[in-house]
């Protein structure tokens, strides 16, 4: 038995497997997770080395390079990139998309094990990060404190980060901007000498003071007990009276050679936040958490922690991305409402009964409900992407049920019982709606297959749309029948408001048809003037291709600006301080729209993996800015980041400055920037030519905050040992080196435990003895023999700058100059720049290259048209297995030509550019636009049959199936309404989505309604005269074989 | 006796069921499934794409007293639906076995 026969002869299992579906489906949804974006696998690994105290060049030539040359053995390797700077080396690889991340990391891993023997001693062992958009802080906090500064480090780690860190799903919970304590030993130089004390041994006398160390169990009596030595210090000053040495007979007390300072790290973080001195805590989400349940949980606890805290302590929230995902989440479900409003409004109006408006749109809420149920099982969440998906099949889900009870209709009307009717009637459009929907499919199913970023973002498009579209065609084939023939009546008795609301709209679907008609008398009658004009539009269109400018993601208003500022290199980090806290001020009083301002400068400590992976040191200083919402404030994000940049001209202490747009999203959601990559080893030849590079983008309209990746080479002193002197004096390099190190970088000693917390003890040379070259030159190196030598016997301390940055990518040098797109497309910029940079005289072995975001929109683009022209083959196949011939489908195929024209058109007409998202959109419109064109010829083509003349079938069939095709067209342009119009968060992402698809859809609706009936005429005239004329030959052949 | 064969529309299977039943003509054989078109207003019924629907046929036995209810009734019914079509046409049992 067929489907809908089984569906109709048994309602209630029908109803009620339709129930389990939704009642599955509500359950799924439930589970589902909110989130921005779809999981995005990451594709990026990062191998972090630190060396402390060695140079960018250090780093370059003894870490960087060795392991760049092994790594570069990885399998799907895509780009290696590599950041040497001071103290450590930061390697970047990018892989393939959809590779086994896993697999790839143990890879890695393998040959890091190798080389690892050959990197230097004092480097730490390389460590692997797997980065992804997990990695991205859900939540910044604030903490601003006055008297408990110097201990806020130990308070804010009890009392916040530890209770944090609890919560089911934190990854974790660093501090910044509160200095962690730590014991120096500060020694006095000229002491130490006097003692014949050094450094080194001083420290290891410390190390070997400060031990536990068990003794073994002893038996007395009956018992037996354990013996230890418990000589760990209880206190820092304890230490003061350890006994360093002997001289003359008298011990050295630790006290008589230096200062015990227990404080704060020398070199640290310090945070403003609103202009007030405090801390900052970043809290990180395990892998494949949900960042709004965490929130919630975050700030849910935040009172309670709060009272834990001292009363000058207080915490804030400077950004939370959940805000952001809730506020577009939710901004995207009243789009979805508002689809399924009109959607039903239209239905209605169109049928104009409510039992069959009820019967259409029960197959909206099932078909999306269930697709839920695929989210849930395949781990995916509710995002921008799966909401879209949700937003484009709501106008597409109800086309399979409206012919089934178009025609069903037509059977009752005929005279059957609707149970018959409902039967019959479905059984003979269920060859077309399954056609139907197999176009559909051939355009969604495919971006399941795309690779790269956009591939990540829309196959779950593609899944989603896929699976909707066959649950509402299973839902057209059994349930709409089974209610059809429970709610449709043979005679229909309309009410009085029927008759004063719909006698209106009856008389004007009716003038429609009729003049409908009309014009397609005119049309059959003029063919080649309306192919001719409609083939104009087109070409017209075509020309408005190159005022529409391209660029990758449209920029999206999330509230929240980052700025990262760098003043001259070597700049002390006070002068940073307060030249930013100047600018802080100014710029809170002149946007109100900042809610808060939050700044951080200074060197990061090793140990905080956070900080260090971004640029730090104490001239950068890097601020997050929260705005108000979007809907509460009239400047938009990028007007008030343009303000700041022009704003920052007036600040000339900053070389750099650079306001980005929405956070640090990575390719999506930010402002558009194009990179422009110098390769070359030679620093000055590079440099030279980023410079040009830089002033050629300045003085092109459009570009903002260009910046040149290389920072200024950074002055610092060498010890140039000379061997043969040290080789004189029993010394080699590395024992001379350390003993610098040591020095003045400080010998962790040992540590100093307390309350269940370690604290490193530093021993150095006190600060008022490190501050001239002097006082490096007289840095004492024992030898073996416990012979001192001064470090001016056996070298020369020299100044040479150095850069502090070494980048290189796929193992060459690199100078990147990157400009922020700002108000013009990235097109122009890219046309411009090229332009000029043919006519700079670049060097020879120097190379430039556009990269970032170019290069991942031509990618992406390139996919994407691949994905067209697979997608045209397959919904070309589909039509003509439907029709079994080749003209046909070409002839509907046209109509896709007018569908990109009203795409050009209405990116045109709204400003848009052509980016993913609309091009996503264009793609789309191949399947929905056919469907008119399949709708049409298959109506015509039915009357040939039927034995009309051409012209006669053309416009009794157009007239009859204008309405099927408008009312389609109609649920999804209006279904596509609140899309392009959205203005709550994130809506400037799918607004040129929801353009395009309008756009498209409604001029390729018209034209096709004009267009394909008079090709088809040209077609069939031609057909019926091929026919003819083999026929008449055939006569001839036949009569002449008679004569003979 | 009479043999009376019915052509109609799929549609009207369910209701010429139920004549029959009223009338209490028990002996029938029904094709589900066949095509044809009457001879001068019938719609063909092919269950193809430009004439989608289908028709069934009807061979019913009744005895002569029955005969004239049963057309009459079946004329009914497709007066009350005239364009799905109905058609009976009846003729003489000379033996049965």
């Amino acid at each position: 038995m067929s489907l809908y026969g089984g569906a109709v002869k048994r309602p209630i299992m029908t109803t009620l497997c339709f129930v389990a579906v939704v009642v599955l489906g509500l359950f799924s949804l439930s589970t589902l997770p909110i989130d921005l974006y779809p999981d995005i696998e990451t594709n990026t690994l990062m191998v972090m080395t630190t060396y402390q105290g060695a140079s960018a060049q250090d780093i370059e030539q003894n870490v960087t390079r060795p392991l760049e040359n092994t790594l570069n053995a990885v399998s799907d390797l895509k780009h290696i990139t590599s950041d040497s700077r001071e103290n450590i080396s930061v390697i970047t690889l990018e892989f393939e998309y959809g590779k086994d991340i896993d697999v790839l990391t143990n890879d890695v891993r393998d040959k890091l094990d190798l080389i690892s023997s050959a990197l230097p001693d004092d480097a730490e062992t390389p460590v692997i990060f797997k980065f992804s958009t997990d990695m991205i802080p859900i939540i910044l906090l604030s903490v601003s404190a006055t008297e408990s500064t110097p201990g806020l480090y130990k308070i804010l780690d009890d009392a916040v980060a530890n209770p944090l860190a609890r919560i089911s799903g934190v990854g974790s919970v660093s501090i910044s901007g509160a200095p962690k304590r730590e014991i120096h030993i500060y020694v006095d130089p000229a002491r130490l000498e006097a003692y014949g004390l050094s450094v080194e041994t001083v420290a290891q006398i410390i190390s070997a003071e400060n031990r536990n160390i068990p003794g073994g169990v002893i038996d007395i009596g009956s018992d037996t007990y354990s013996l230890r030595v418990q000589g760990e210090f209880t206190s820092s000053d304890r230490m003061a009276d350890i006994v360093v040495g002997s001289s003359g007979g008298r011990n050295i007390y630790l006290r008589d050679v230096a200062r015990i300072d227990d404080s704060l790290e020398e070199r640290s973080q310090t945070t403003y936040n609103n202009g007030e001195r405090g801390a900052m805590i970043i809290i990180q989400k395990q892998s494949g958490a949900n960042s709004v349940e965490i929130s919630d949980k975050v700030l849910k606890m935040l009172p309670s922690l709060q009272k834990r805290l001292p009363s000058d302590v207080k915490l804030g929230v400077i950004v939370d991305t959940s805000d952001n995902i809730r506020n577009t989440i939710d901004s995207l479900v009243e789009t979805v409402m508002y689809a399924l409003l009109f959607v039903v409004i239209v239905v209605f109006l169109f049928l104009g009964r409510w039992r069959a408006t009820l019967i259409i749109t029960l197959t909206i809420p099932i078909s999306l409900i269930a697709s839920f149920i695929y989210l849930a099982i395949t781990g995916n969440s509710l995002n921008i992407v799966s909401l879209s998906a949700l937003s484009i099949s709501i106008g597409m889900v109800v086309d399979d049920a409206i012919v089934v009870l178009e025609n069903v209709t037509t059977h009752i009307e005929r005279g059957s019982d609707p149970k018959q009717a409902a039967v019959h009637g479905t059984n003979e459009v269920a060859v077309s709606v399954v056609a139907s929907t197999l176009t559909l499919i051939a355009v969604f199913f495919p971006l399941t297959l795309v690779t790269g970023m956009t591939g990540v973002l829309f196959r779950q498009l593609g899944w989603m749309v896929t699976i909707m579209m066959i649950i509402s065609t299973i839902c057209a084939l059994s349930l709409t029948p089974m209610l059809c023939s429970l709610l449709l009546r043979r005679v229909n008795h309309h009410g009085r408001l029927y008759t004063l609301l719909f006698t209106p709209v009856n008389k004007g679907l009716d003038g429609l048809d009729n003049g409908y008609a009309r014009l397609l008398r005119l049309v059959t009658r003029h063919k080649t003037v309306t192919i001719l004009l409609c083939m104009a539009t087109f070409v017209l269109s075509l020309m408005l291709m190159g005022r529409v400018g391209t660029e990758f993601f449209p920029t999206a208003d999330d509230a929240r600006l980052s700025v990262n500022l760098e003043l001259p290199i070597g700049t002390r980090v006070e002068i940073a301080d307060s030249v930013t806290s100047r600018l802080v001020a100014e710029w809170r009083e002149k946007y109100p729209e900042i809610q808060v301002i939050n700044y951080t400068t200074g060197t990061a400590s090793s140990d905080n993996t956070f900080a260090s992976l971004s640029d730090n040191g104490p001239h950068i200083v890097s601020m997050n800015i929260r705005l108000s919402d979007p809907g509460d404030r009239e400047r938009g994000i990028t007007e008030i980041a343009g303000l700041m940049r022009r704003d920052l001209l007036a600040y000339p202490e900053y070389k750099k400055a650079r306001v980005n747009v929405g956070g640090n999203m990575g390719g999506m959601g930010g402002q558009a920037s194009v990179d422009f990559e110098i390769y070359g080893y030679d620093f000055a030849q590079t440099d030279s030519v980023a410079d040009r590079m830089r002033r050629m983008l300045a003085s092109l309209p459009g570009t903002a905050d260009i910046t040149v990746s290389r920072a200024d080479y950074q002055p610092e002193y060498q010890v140039d040992f000379d061997r043969e002197k040290l080789a004189i004096y029993g010394l080699n390099l590395s024992t001379a080196a350390n003993a610098l190190r040591n020095r003045i970088n400080g010998y962790t000693a040992s540590r100093f435990r307390e309350d269940g917390e370690e604290y490193d003890i530093k021993v150095m040379y006190s600060p008022e003895s490190r501050t001239s070259l002097a006082d490096i030159e007289n840095i004492l190196i024992y030898n073996q023999q416990g012979r001192g030598v001064r470090v001016r016997d056996v070298g020369k301390v020299v100044e040479r700058f150095s850069p502090p940055t070494i980048e290189r990518k796929d193992r060459e040098r690199i100078i990147t100059v990157t400009t922020v797109v700002e108000g013009v497309p990235m097109s122009q910029i890219i046309q411009q720049a090229t332009a000029e940079i043919d006519r700079m005289d670049i060097p020879q072995g120097i190379s430039v290259q556009l990269a970032g975001q170019y290069e991942d929109q031509q990618e992406s683009f390139a996919d994407l048209l691949l994905l067209a022209v697979l997608i045209l083959i397959l919904v070309y196949i589909v039509m003509a297995a439907q029709f079994e011939s080749y003209t046909y489908p070409a002839i509907i195929m046209t109509s896709v030509l007018f569908a990109f024209s009203g795409v050009f058109f209405m990116l045109y007409l709204t400003g848009h550019t052509l980016n993913v998202m609309s091009m996503i959109g264009a793609i789309m419109l191949i399947g929905i636009v056919v469907k008119n064109g399949i709708v049409l010829i298959d109506y015509i083509s039915l009357n040939r049959e039927r034995g009309m003349s051409v012209t006669r079938s053309v416009i009794q069939g157009g007239r009859s199936r204008l309405r099927p095709v408008v009312m389609t067209s109609l649920t999804t342009i209006l279904g596509m309404v609140p899309m392009a119009c959205g203005t709550g968060q994130g809506a400037e992402m799918w607004r040129p989505m929801g353009a395009a698809v309008i756009g498209g859809l409604t001029f390729s609706t018209i034209l096709t309604l004009l267009f394909v009936p008079a090709l088809y005429c040209v077609f069939a005239r031609n057909g019926i005269k091929n026919q003819r004329r083999k026929h008449h030959r055939s006569l001839r052949a036949a009569q002449k074989s008679a004569q003979s | 006796m009479k043999a009376v064969f019915i052509a109609f529309d799929q549609a009207h299977y369910h209701n010429i069921i139920d004549i029959l039943d009223r009338l209490s003509c028990r002996g029938f054989t029904s094709w589900q499934q066949v095509n044809g078109r009457g001879s001068d207003t019938g719609e063909p019924h092919y269950g193809t794409h430009a004439w989608p629907s289908l028709a069934s046929a009807m061979m019913v036995m009744v005895e002569d007293r029955r005969l004239d209810a049963l057309l009459q009734r079946l004329s009914e019914l497709d007066a009350e639906r005239p364009k799905l079509g109905l058609r009976a046409f009846s003729w003489d049992i000379t033996r049965s076995i």
